[in-house]
């Protein structure tokens, strides 16, 4: 029962947010993906007793996915239950990863398997995205860092670098598809 | 870099989220699929005699499979991404096999005894469901590398929905190729091929849907 109670306030203080974030407000993006990354913390932290490690990379790793794939969010649906849904995906991905025997069981719906628990602070990822942002292809890594880290406007960007606009924009996403692709290879 | 940068780095100009391309997706994929399997029965197996096509036959398989393409890829494009409900696309599913089921009993009662066991098996029982499925793998092909770019979570049950989709175009291109005219010779063995691509769309999505 407390378990459902502090679940459903975690879903109506998210939900306003992500609905403004869906809509392009940053700033509501930023506290959503915060409040969202506190409940990844302790979510994998339960499920990864034995890597505790792995905790802090997973959330960033989750974090991307979310981001990359934010139009598969259906508004008549829970955010809560979409973020789930795309942590335990990510979850099952790096016990197959690691072959481990948890892959072979799929998580089915069930109580334990919620977001709703007390948030540990963040601790150190181990594995670094600013470096791995190097190995992306030259225009990629410069429209990420130049909208994505400097924080110029796409205006901005597009007369800096002579390209469009909407290229720049092609860029960011390919880049950070890329930086997700990277995050999933990349050898521990 | 500290997850709190990340974070301030996704949302950055972030804009608002893009529209989900499921419907393009699928249906560019779904296309494809139905070129490749029809072009594919065509040149292997060679098309029926045009006169076939004033009769009923051809036209109780791809109106089968019409059907069977709805619920299919409705339920395909749900398990593109998480959460969806599935309920109505499979109870679509199902009762359109079932009802095909149905018809199939029905004119197998209506049948004279001596005819019951050909119209059951016609002469290609054995083949039909193979065949079916080999013309559907570069459907399932299209529609897995279609899925993989939107976003599914449950994946041996998009495997499998990917594959069902995948079998009905199949079916649509195997239709104009094959002789057989029984109603109930379409609703075991056409139904048999299309589950068949399901399963192997099952098998596959574990292995290739991972993102």
């Amino acid at each position: 029962m407390k378990n459902y109670k502090q679940h459903s306030d975690f879903e109506s203080g998210l939900k306003p947010l992500w609905l403004r974030a869906q809509s392009g407000n940053e700033l509501a993006y930023q506290e959503a993906l915060r409040l969202i990354a506190g409940r990844l913390r302790s979510y994998f932290r339960r499920h990864l007793m034995n890597l505790p490690d792995e905790v802090e990379d997973l959330v960033q790793e989750t974090l991307l996915a979310l981001h990359l794939h934010r139009d598969s969010y259906d508004p008549t649906q829970p955010v809560s239950a979409w973020v789930l849904g795309i942590s335990r995906h990510k979850l099952m991905d790096l016990y197959r990863r690691r072959g481990r025997r948890e892959a072979l069981h799929e998580p089915i719906d069930g109580l334990e398997d919620d977001l709703a628990a007390e948030e540990p602070g963040e601790t150190l990822a181990k594995r670094d995205l600013r470096s791995l942002l190097e190995e992306l292809p030259r225009a990629q890594r410069i429209a990420i860092e130049m909208t994505k880290l400097e924080g110029l406007s796409l205006t901005q960007a597009s007369k800096r670098t002579g390209v469009s606009e909407s290229a720049i924009k092609v860029q960011v996403h390919r880049g950070l598809k890329r930086l997700a692709a990277l995050v999933r290879k990349e050898p521990k | 870099m500290k997850t709190d940068t990340l974070i301030e780095m996704l949302a950055r100009q972030a804009g608002p989220a893009p529209d989900f391309p499921v419907g393009r997706h699928l249906a560019a994929a779904a296309s494809l699929g139905l070129l490749a399997s029809s072009v594919l029965a065509l040149a292997l197996i060679g098309p029926l005699p045009a006169a076939v096509f004033y009769t009923a036959a051809p036209w109780i398989k791809l109106v089968y499979a019409v059907l069977l393409l709805v619920g299919t890829s409705a339920l395909a494009a749900r398990l593109s991404r998480p959460v969806s409900s599935t309920v109505m696309a499979r109870a679509a599913v199902t009762s359109v096999f079932l009802l095909m089921l149905l018809a199939g009993a029905v004119t197998l009662i209506t049948t004279p005894e001596g005819g019951r066991w050909s119209a059951l098996l016609g002469q290609t029982w054995w083949i039909c469901p193979w065949m079916l499925m080999m013309l559907s793998l570069p459907a399932l092909t299209a529609i897995l590398w279609a899925m993989r770019s939107l976003a599914p979570t449950r994946l041996k049950q998009a495997g499998f929905a990917a594959g069902l989709v995948a079998g009905v175009l199949g079916a649509m291109g195997y239709s104009l190729a094959c002789p057989e005219t029984s109603v109930a010779f379409v609703a075991i063995w056409y139904s048999m091929g299309i589950a068949l691509t399901g399963w192997v769309g099952q098998w596959l999505g574990p292995k290739v849907l991972r993102w």
